[in-house]
């Protein structure tokens, strides 16, 4: 293949999502068709951007596609731009395997509700939408491409309309929402009225020689209106209602894809555009809003009675670990971030994936009422151990590797700049991921061990059509937990280099020369190198791991004389153990598990689910605060 | 060759056979030294091996409410994982599989076979396993934070060249230099966290809230006989000896006399005073905290201290 032909890929990447949007609402009632209508398009999109990864992550080449063929005039880019690097394709990739496993699974999932055929519509335009911000590079189309994927999230969440959250926290994510387009739309326009262009790569070389105090409420707002669609804190409790009201195969999107687009503004606006980030005050803001967003939504998670709504707290608080690594600026913290981004979507796909199985199957969510599936549900409860293991950082599964690369980076800029407080932010990432374990482990006590209530005797196992998607997701989980060499070497390694090369992604839209004419202090960042200051080698693990079980399997068959036998009959002996008396049902369910902990953080616990109020005022309060917060903090600073 | 070495590493030293057989030792001398504590004459130092062999044989009961994969999957992997860790932890130099894990992977490493006990037990479907469960977690977050400060100011003083680390080699190879840590006054109070934070991570009385005997009848254990729990067990008495001599590597490192053999003897003589220290005199002397107590107190007092040695190992 050769440039020609590919240079097409992206943009008929984000055509074949947007275009199957339009057909599946052609296909009427056909159900058949409209699947495999949605089907096509999601597999062409991951198709296309898979076939991208040989020359753009491996030769390291950009692709810069004009639309119409309007190319840059006289140094001036009218015309709209598709520009994708290696972090583009990293961030467009990760949305491809999301979509696709996702809508697989909602064949079947959506099954039980009307309005199917605008289900597919409005998700289609949601992953055309996601993909086309990632792809694009232009900043207006960045906007416009935000607008119809909040639009199309928003339809979504209030998709089970007989659900009365459903619409509140439609209602909720519209507004709230509402404040990161517009900060985003009013950014771009000030970037706009000072540069005259809107092409990233023009923007980004013409910045260094008008910064301005325009300019810096222009980062502020850009930088607000990403972190918004990011739902970094304290934009977060609108993505709780958000991502627990919505069709489990939707929450996968908004929170596995959706929040990634924030992410991507965010290191697009602030490493590409102002490259802000080689200022101490910016990274001390970034690694400080991470940190909060990380504890605080960890341990409002810790509080929830509802599967998907934890998991919903659950996703800020993962990005709350991408962007402190983020905001770290070393190569090894940005590479942390990426990874960890891309494991976030993965295991929290999953996890959603396996919240809507149980919703499926029984009926609700609500932890209290559930119990004992694992019994029923054999291959649901082992998806969800994979998942539950690879968020808490259990190695040998993908969020051990990334987040221990997240403790690395934090710990080494700690004896970097010789301060302490990046030592105390390595804590903070430990703890959380302790308390994220323990709010899993409440998960798997209440939802899938323990008793089972009588009324789910006659359950079923999810169909096979849900379980694949599950089974797909589940198994990149262990690969890229596994396999973090492959990983690092053809995608993360990349897309690392991308965030740091600016002048590549400027020659390559405006022609060869034009950065070095137009900046002349080149970086804040030599070459990316990736030092490491421990080491884990999850391949050698696992083979140690075969190796000793084999030994003891041997052991225990040379033994097999002395074995007892093992008894399962249905009958007295064999029930649970009850003080002595006859047993009756008792199932120790989420709001009896860890008194010792919420009893001493009481005060704490409290005092954040009161000002979790739900009320959409308050939350709007909080946005605009944070708003006026950040603009403070850039003007003082920057 | 190679690979006979590393099957001997594996299957005979540090790895499964030793163990078992040092991890069985180091609980009938803690069973028997706390006996003698409490002037009783105590049972001999091999009734924890009497034992593990005596559940071998006896019957295995499946509970009619449990997840049976879970539940008989789970003793063997906490067991497993636990092997495994032994051989990245440096015993007197002698490190069998060096530059695969360090610190902070062993931080998580051992946290799977907590994890399989907390899953075990939940899968048996007692509400006593249910309360265990909740337990073992708080006491899981309990200690956690002490230790990564622990790790955290041991990696700040091991730094060479400005680069703070987290590799137990280069520990081990620091302590060469300068000493064994312990002997640094600086870090003495995280030595102390250190000691105190090894009975709650092994489970060890007065911090067992998880599996209480005269409460909640040994918590998550509570539905389990025969093999499996004769594996739990051992996983106790092995989860012993990484512990211990994980604290031998990180504070007493680097004692060499020349001779390996010799190194590795002390070291494992270490291992066994570090045992009587922190569990032996800990548990003769203190009654078990309450649940909400031992969370307050390692996340005041042994943090406290933790943070006070991170703090002085930065600054002073």
């Amino acid at each position: 293949m050769t440039y020609d032909v590919y240079m097409h890929f992206p943009v008929l990447a984000i055509m074949a999502l947007f275009v199957g949007a339009f057909l599946v609402t052609l296909s009427g009632k056909r159900e058949v068709l409209r699947n495999i209508i949605a089907g096509a398009a999601v597999l062409i999109a991951l198709t296309l951007l898979a076939l991208l990864i040989k020359p753009v992550m491996v030769d390291g080449e950009i692709i810069t596609y004009w639309m119409g063929n309007w190319e840059p005039v006289n140094g001036y880019a009218i015309g709209i731009a598709l520009e994708v690097d290696a972090l583009s394709l990293f961030f467009g990739l990760l949305v491809a395997i999301a979509v696709a496993c996702s809508c697989f699974y909602s064949f079947q999932y959506i099954r039980q509700d009307d309005a199917r055929g605008g289900y597919f519509t409005l998700y289609l335009m949601l992953a055309g939408g996601v993909m086309g911000i990632v792809l694009s590079g232009d900043l207006f189309n960045i906007y416009v491409m935000l607008e119809v994927m909040t639009f199309a999230a928003v339809g979504l969440t209030a998709f089970r309309t007989w659900n009365p959250n459903a619409r509140e926290a439609a209602f909720k994510y519209l507004v709230v929402g509402s404040i990161g387009s517009s900060c985003v739309l009013l950014g771009t326009a000030l970037v706009y009225a000072q540069c005259h262009t809107l092409n990233l790569a023009q923007i980004s070389a013409l910045i260094p020689g008008r910064m301005n105090p325009t300019m810096v409420l222009a980062f502020a707002l850009l930088f607000t209106g990403f972190g918004c669609k990011s739902f970094m804190f304290p934009f977060h409790p609108i993505a709780a209602d958000a991502h627990g009201a919505a069709p489990s195969s939707v929450s996968v999107l908004i929170s596995g894809v959706f929040t990634k687009t924030g992410v991507y503004g965010i290191i697009r606006v602030s490493y590409f555009l102002f490259r802000s980030m080689g200022l101490t005050s910016m990274q001390t803001g970034l690694v400080f809003i991470g940190c909060v967003s990380m504890f605080v939504c960890v341990t409002m998670a810790l509080n929830q009675h509802d599967f998907k709504r934890l998991l919903a707290f659950h996703s800020i608080s993962q990005i709350g670990y991408i962007l402190t690594s983020l905001g770290l600026c070393t190569a090894l913290g940005i590479a942390g971030g990426l990874y960890h981004a891309i494991n976030h979507t993965l295991f929290k796909g999953l996890l959603f994936l396996t919240a809507g199985a149980v919703l499926y199957a029984t009926g609700t969510t609500y932890l209290e009422k559930l119990g004992g599936l694992a019994r029923k549900m054999p291959q649901t409860a082992a998806l969800f151990l994979i998942g539950a293991f690879s968020i808490s950082g259990i190695p040998p599964f993908n969020g051990f590797y990334s987040k221990w690369m997240i403790y690395q980076a934090t710990f080494e800029k700690a004896s970097e700049t010789g301060s302490i407080g990046y030592a105390l932010v390595t804590v903070v990432c430990v703890v959380t991921s302790v308390l994220t374990l323990a709010s899993f482990i409440k998960v798997g006590q209440s939802v899938f061990f323990g008793q089972m209530p009588l009324e789910y005797e006659n359950v079923k196992e999810t169909p096979l059509s849900m379980r694949i998607p599950m089974w797909i997701m589940a198994a990149l989980c262990v690969f890229t937990g596994v396999a973090p060499n492959i990983m690092i070497n053809y995608v993360i390694g990349p897309a690392t280099g991308a965030v740091l090369n600016f002048p590549g992604y400027i020659d390559a839209a405006m022609g060869e020369g034009y950065a070095a004419a137009t900046i002349t202090d080149t970086g804040y960042l030599a070459e990316p190198r990736l030092l490491t200051i421990g080491a884990w080698n999850p391949v050698n693990w696992l083979l140690l791991f075969v190796v000793v079980l084999a030994a003891v399997f041997l052991v225990s068959i040379l033994g097999k004389r002395d074995r007892g036998e093992v008894n399962c009959a249905p009958d007295s002996k064999h029930a649970v153990f009850f003080g002595g008396e006859e047993s009756q049902y008792s199932h120790v369910a989420s709001g009896d598990l860890f008194w010792g902990f919420k009893h001493n953080l009481r005060g704490y616990l409290g005092f954040m689910s009161k000002a979790h109020s739900g009320v959409t005022n308050d939350y709007v309060l909080w946005g605009v605060t944070a708003l006026a917060v950040i603009i403070l903090y850039c003007f003082a600073f920057m | 060759m190679e690979i006979l070495i590393k099957a001997v590493y594996i299957l005979i030293f540090p790895g499964l056979l030793f163990a078992t057989v040092f991890g069985l030792w180091l609980a009938g001398i803690d069973r028997k030294l706390l006996a003698r504590m409490q002037k009783r004459v105590g049972p001999p130092v091999l009734q924890p091996t009497y034992d593990f062999f005596k559940l071998l044989g006896k019957e295995t009961i499946i509970p009619a409410n449990a997840a049976k994969v879970t539940f008989l999957a789970a003793p063997y992997v906490g067991l497993i994982s636990l092997v495994v860790t032994a051989l990245f932890i440096p015993i007197g130099g002698l490190q069998a599989f060096g530059g695969m894990a360090d610190t902070v992977v062993i931080l998580y490493l051992m946290a799977i076979p907590s994890l399989a006990i907390i899953f075990g037990g939940s899968a048996s479907g007692s509400p006593f396993a249910g309360v265990g469960v909740s337990r073992s977690m708080v006491s899981i977050m309990s200690y956690e934070l002490p230790l990564i400060l622990v790790l955290l100011a041991v990696g700040r003083a091991a730094a060479y060249g400005g680069y703070t680390t987290f590799s137990l080699e280069q520990i081990t190879v620091i302590q060469q230099l300068t000493g064994p840590f312990l002997l640094d006054w600086r870090l003495i109070p995280a030595a102390v966290a250190m000691l105190l934070v090894i009975p709650c991570e092994v489970g060890a009385h007065p911090f067992d809230v998880g599996e209480a005997e005269t409460e909640i009848c040994e918590g998550p254990l509570v539905e389990y006989s025969g093999a499996p729990l004769a594996v739990f067990k051992l996983s106790h008495c092995i989860k012993m000896f990484i512990m211990t001599a994980l604290f031998t590597a990180l504070f007493l490192g680097g004692v060499t006399t020349g001779m390996l053999w010799l190194d590795v003897i002390i070291a494992l003589v270490f291992c066994t005073i570090v045992t009587v220290v922190s569990m032996t005199l800990t548990h003769a002397v203190m009654a078990r905290f309450r649940v909400e107590q031992l969370f307050k107190f390692f996340w005041t007092v042994v943090s406290g201290l933790a943070l006070v040695s991170l703090i002085l190992v930065w600054y002073v």
